[in-house]
């Protein structure tokens, strides 16, 4: 699904220059659900940003569904984001002059998916995040845990083959915090691709793979032989 | 797509009501003001712009070079449409009219018992040839007006006229007897005259009549008459330059002209007629295309005023933006999308903006009306000039003011606009916001110094001393020609207390009569290239109107020229230092027909608008000429005064109606199209300013908002309110600095060029300017320290928690 090779990425201001991620070679297979953890400032958000396209490594290769994308323009990575790419933030982002289904369905306007098309797709995922009955409320009149869910929806409903999460669970209590997660991890057995992350290690149980950072670099990789599917 | 930019940009407006109301409120002014300003424009515009042939049909002027500088004019003399209907046939129709400005009309009733009803009419009393009807297009509401107005001793009223003269009947047919002098029959009933014609009528009578209103008419060459004016149209394939020169070739032959003198008849397109104010027309009121444009240019400021509001709030409240753009981003969209998003919200204030305006401008017109002596209208939904204008406006400000911040907010790169990094110093273009800001104080600067100037101006005009007494003096017209019987009962008009003098005249001092003849001083043989003013009056002239003399005395009394009294311009004119000197000199004038002695020297006074110089002046006696008595009465007995006088007045003129108008009131008239122009300066600089204020004060309350930290940090370190505000006023009073430098120099520029319009003038003084920037500093500041003290003395602790 994506490749990285030798990605280096480096803040440079006026007078210092900041090594954020140093020759970081990772491998993410279709279907996989992978964690990525590390100290603060290692560099995770960074390598999450280039692999959800928003950011773009200062050297290195980066392959996205077997083409070399670090090159590629805004406007080109923002197709792909909206084609291929869904994300859940720590601090959910959802746009509070919109609806619980209007935000779910903003996805859906950019991809210019049709009207009927997009009511049933939305319909569908607020049912399968238990958020339907909340449709009508606006973003602030929900608890976090419910935020987090419909910014879940927003990122699947679009079925994205990469779900990228940065620390989904940061800002929820350990109930709603695992709620998400089994989420997550339902998501991923239906087929999509995860790569999270996360301080937390109960969070990181989830994964098959966790990828260990320190200073920008992977200096570990746990497999969990787990045979769950 | 649509639908969802809509509904956030709803959202957003409302959640944040002042912010949006602070846009919405100054952008509304400033549309409402370009709306009015384009109403008054385009009705301007729109002189006799709606006769069929308005492109080609002309008026003949004439342009004079004299000694005394250019005398420019639309008078004829008589003989000229004969001769163009022989000699120039491109020039047709070809047709003279006569403007006799005011007269009274006697309502011939075959009823002897029965009182006549008489009526004073003030103005625009115009007599036309049958081809004014194929030159001009003016309504006749289905009335053969050409038809009606073929036989001599005929009259169309215009609908009000025959409202007022006939109220509930049918005025067709009946007897109007003009001045005592000529029965007028009425023939037909016409629409008023539009609004938009400097060929006001009230009434149209057939030509041939006037030969007996217009006592001075003769039918020489040599003779003009300012209301006497021809307009034709032009073959549409005929040279103007060429037709002109013929004109002049064969008019040089006929005509007599002073040594040393120039002149030259040239065309002056109808469409012209109104911004020229060198030759004047009948409504007695012109307005320059510089003036027009300047308007313009007043306009669209307070729009860009506004707009600058609008570039300035948006972008610095972008932060609050920044996670939705972040967020918009992170989904897929794109930077044109995003724009386009921002500008559709923009576009929606700009709408609301708009039909607010529309309201506004609706409300305050009457009052604009009022304040230009206009009847402007506007029905918005049946205008289609006006719905392109409105269109236009939006497209205009919505990319104007939302360009910018849509490129600022769109341009959020998405990881920091969602962790709130975007450092509030690039977001808020902040060398971008200060140049906007000195452009808003440049102009409401500019704006406040015109305003002192005009004012000042108009303030010297009221004030200037015109060498004579204006105060308490009524004008009263007496019939032409009929001087004489009132001045039989100069000792009954002067027995009333509160009469303190009274006097006979062709006019007051200063008026738009003039007489010039050409003159011969002293020894006669030196030919002098200049011609005098004649001002005829009685001998109780100089007393009435407290003028004074310099040398001699005044004129004894005398029913024809006999004895002269010259002005002080006069003898510098002819090299004469002493004003002993020319006392008991013989003099010439009246075109060598008349000689007589100088008597006396006065100190010159003012004979026009300050806008004149004062020219040569010979003063003399002629009873047959004298139009006005001039009465010095007591200003707390005037009521008393004036009903003494109207009774003596009735008196002598049994079947003439009394009017009278107080000279100061008439001498203010001089100055009409200036005050008006003062008044919108006022509003507008006013309305530039608070809709500056709006803005700077919804600027800084986002400043103070952004910094709230940083005013905590201080506070605690022990910063006191006083430092606080100034910490915030500081910025400001530099970018009024800025300002004030640039404006300084447009503003002289440009009001020194309106000055040199008058010959008596002001002087531009430093402490104008001064005044001005220090008012700017003081509005600017004000708004400011609103806010800044809001800051100051908020609660430390709070402040710091924000974050």
């Amino acid at each position: 699904m994506l490749k990285t090779v030798n990605l280096q990425k480096k803040y440079t201001t006026d007078e210092v220059e900041t090594t954020a991620l140093v020759n970081v070679n990772l491998n993410v297979r279709q279907g996989e659900f992978v964690a990525i953890m590390g100290p603060s400032g290692c560099g995770k958000s960074t390598l999450l940003n280039i692999i959800g396209l928003l950011d773009n490594p200062t050297s290195g290769e980066f392959f996205f569904l077997e083409k070399e994308i670090s090159k590629f323009s805004e406007r080109q990575r923002a197709n792909l984001r909206k084609e291929h790419l869904g994300f859940v933030f720590q601090s959910f982002n959802l746009i509070d002059e919109l609806t619980v289904y209007e935000n779910v369905e903003l996805p859906l306007i950019y991809l210019k998916v049709s009207n009927a098309e997009r009511k049933q797709r939305v319909e569908q995922v607020l049912e399968q995040m238990q958020i339907a009955h909340r449709r009508n409320h606006f973003p602030q009149q929900l608890s976090g845990g419910q935020q987090q869910r419909v910014a879940i929806a927003r990122a699947v409903v679009s079925k994205p083959k990469l779900l990228l999460a940065d620390e989904p669970t940061g800002n929820l209590d350990s109930a709603h915090g695992q709620e998400v997660m089994q989420l997550l991890s339902s998501l991923n057995e239906q087929g999509t691709t995860i790569v999270m992350v996360t301080h937390s290690p109960t969070d990181a149980d989830y994964a098959h793979r966790i990828v260990n950072l320190f200073d920008g670099q992977i200096i570990s990789e746990n497999v969990k032989e787990l045979a769950i599917l | 797509m649509f639908k969802n930019y809509f509904l956030v940009a709803v959202r957003t407006l409302r959640r944040n009501l002042g912010y949006t109301m602070l846009n919405v409120i100054g952008l509304a002014l400033g549309i409402t003001c370009s709306l009015l300003l384009f109403l008054v424009i385009r009705h301007e515009l729109s002189y006799d712009t709606f006769h069929s042939k308005a492109d080609r049909i002309y008026r003949i002027n004439v342009d004079k070079i004299t000694a005394n500088g250019p005398e420019d004019n639309a008078g004829t003399p008589f003989p000229m449409l004969a001769t163009i209907k022989a000699s120039l046939p491109e020039l047709s129709p070809a047709t003279h009219l006569y403007n006799a400005e005011g007269g009274t009309f006697t309502i011939v009733s075959n009823n002897d018992r029965v009182p006549a009803k008489k009526f004073r009419e003030e103005k625009n009393v115009l007599f036309v040839e049958p081809a004014f009807f194929d030159l001009f297009d003016f309504p006749t509401n289905g009335v053969n007006a050409k038809q009606a107005l073929k036989d001599v001793n005929t009259v169309l009223l215009t609908q009000t006229i025959a409202d007022r003269f006939f109220p509930g009947e049918n005025p067709v047919g009946k007897v109007l007897r003009m001045d005592n002098v000529v029965n007028l029959k009425v023939t037909g009933v016409i629409p008023d005259a539009p609004e938009n014609t400097d060929l006001p009528y009230v009434m149209l009578i057939d030509y041939e009549s006037s030969k007996k209103i217009n006592t001075f008419m003769n039918d020489t060459w040599n003779s003009t008459n300012s209301n006497q004016q021809v307009y034709f149209a032009m073959a549409p394939e005929a040279s103007v330059k060429q037709a002109e020169d013929r004109l002049n070739q064969i008019t040089s032959k006929y005509r007599r002209i002073s040594p040393g003198e120039q002149e030259r008849y040239t065309f002056q397109p109808i469409t012209q007629v109104h911004f020229d104010e060198r030759y004047g027309n009948f409504t007695g009121r012109t307005i320059s295309k510089t003036t027009l444009w300047a308007l313009g240019l007043i306009g669209m400021f307070l729009v860009l005023v506004a707009s600058i509001n609008f570039v300035n709030l948006a972008t610095a409240q972008a932060l609050r933006r920044a996670k939705e753009v972040g967020m918009r981003k992170v989904l897929g969209a794109s930077k044109p999308q995003l724009m386009t998003q921002f500008l559709c919200e923009t576009g929606l204030i700009t709408l609301v903006a708009l039909l607010l305006s529309v309201v506004f401008a609706e409300l305050l017109l009457p009052f604009l009306n009022q304040l230009l002596e206009l009847q402007i209208s506007f029905s918005i939904l049946r205008d289609a000039q006006m719905l392109l204008f409105l269109l236009v406006v939006l497209v205009a400000v919505t990319f104007f003011a939302g360009f910018y911040p849509a490129l600022v907010i769109s341009g959020f790169q998405p990881i920091s606009a969602l962790k709130s990094k975007v450092a509030t110093a690039r977001v808020a273009g902040l060398s971008l916001r200060r140049t906007l800001v000195v452009v808003q104080f440049t102009i409401c600067q500019v704006l406040i110094i015109c305003t002192i100037i005009v004012h000042n101006q108009m303030e010297y005009f009221r004030s200037a001393s015109l060498g004579f007494d204006q105060e308490a003096i009524v004008n009263i017209p007496v019939p032409a020609g009929k001087a004489g019987d009132l001045m039989a009962l100069r000792s009954q008009l002067e027995s009333h207390s509160a009469v303190k003098a009274t006097s006979f005249a062709i006019a007051p001092p200063s008026a738009n009569i003039d007489m010039n003849s050409s003159f011969q001083y002293d020894d006669f043989s030196v030919n002098r290239n200049f011609s005098v003013n004649l001002k005829l009056a009685d001998e109780n002239y100089l007393k009435t109107f407290g003028i004074p003399l310099l040398a001699g005395r005044m004129y004894e009394k005398s029913d024809t020229m006999q004895e002269f009294v010259v002005n002080e311009t006069f003898l510098e004119k002819v090299g004469v230092k002493d004003p002993q000197e020319a006392v008991g000199k013989k003099l010439l004038v009246n075109g060598g027909q008349t000689e007589g002695k100088i008597v006396g020297v006065v100190k010159d006074y003012h004979l026009s608008s300050l806008r004149n110089e004062i020219p040569p002046v010979v003063m003399s006696t002629m009873t047959q000429v004298y139009f006005y008595l001039n009465a010095k009465i007591e200003q707390k007995n005037a009521k008393a005064a004036l009903a003494h006088l109207q009774n003596v007045w009735q008196t002598a003129y049994p079947d003439d109606v009394f009017y009278y108008e107080f000279f100061d009131d008439s001498l203010a008239r001089f100055y009409e199209e200036e005050q008006r122009q003062a008044h919108l300066f006022k509003v507008f600089s006013f309305i530039a300013i608070v809709i500056g204020c709006l803005g700077l004060y919804g600027l800084v309350s986002f400043m103070v908002a952004q910094r709230t930290k940083e005013v905590g940090v201080r506070k605690v370190l022990g910063a006191s309110s006083a430092s606080i505000v100034g910490l915030f006023s500081a910025d400001f009073v530099k970018l009024v600095l800025i300002a004030f430098v640039i404006a300084g120099p447009i503003s002289y520029y440009f009001m020194d060029k309106w000055l040199q319009d008058f010959t008596y003038r002001i002087d531009i003084g430093y402490w104008v300017f001064l005044a001005a920037g220090a008012l700017t500093l003081f509005i600017a500041l004000t708004t400011v320290s609103v806010q800044a003290l809001r800051a100051a003395f908020s609660n430390p602790v709070r402040a710091l928690k924000t974050e």
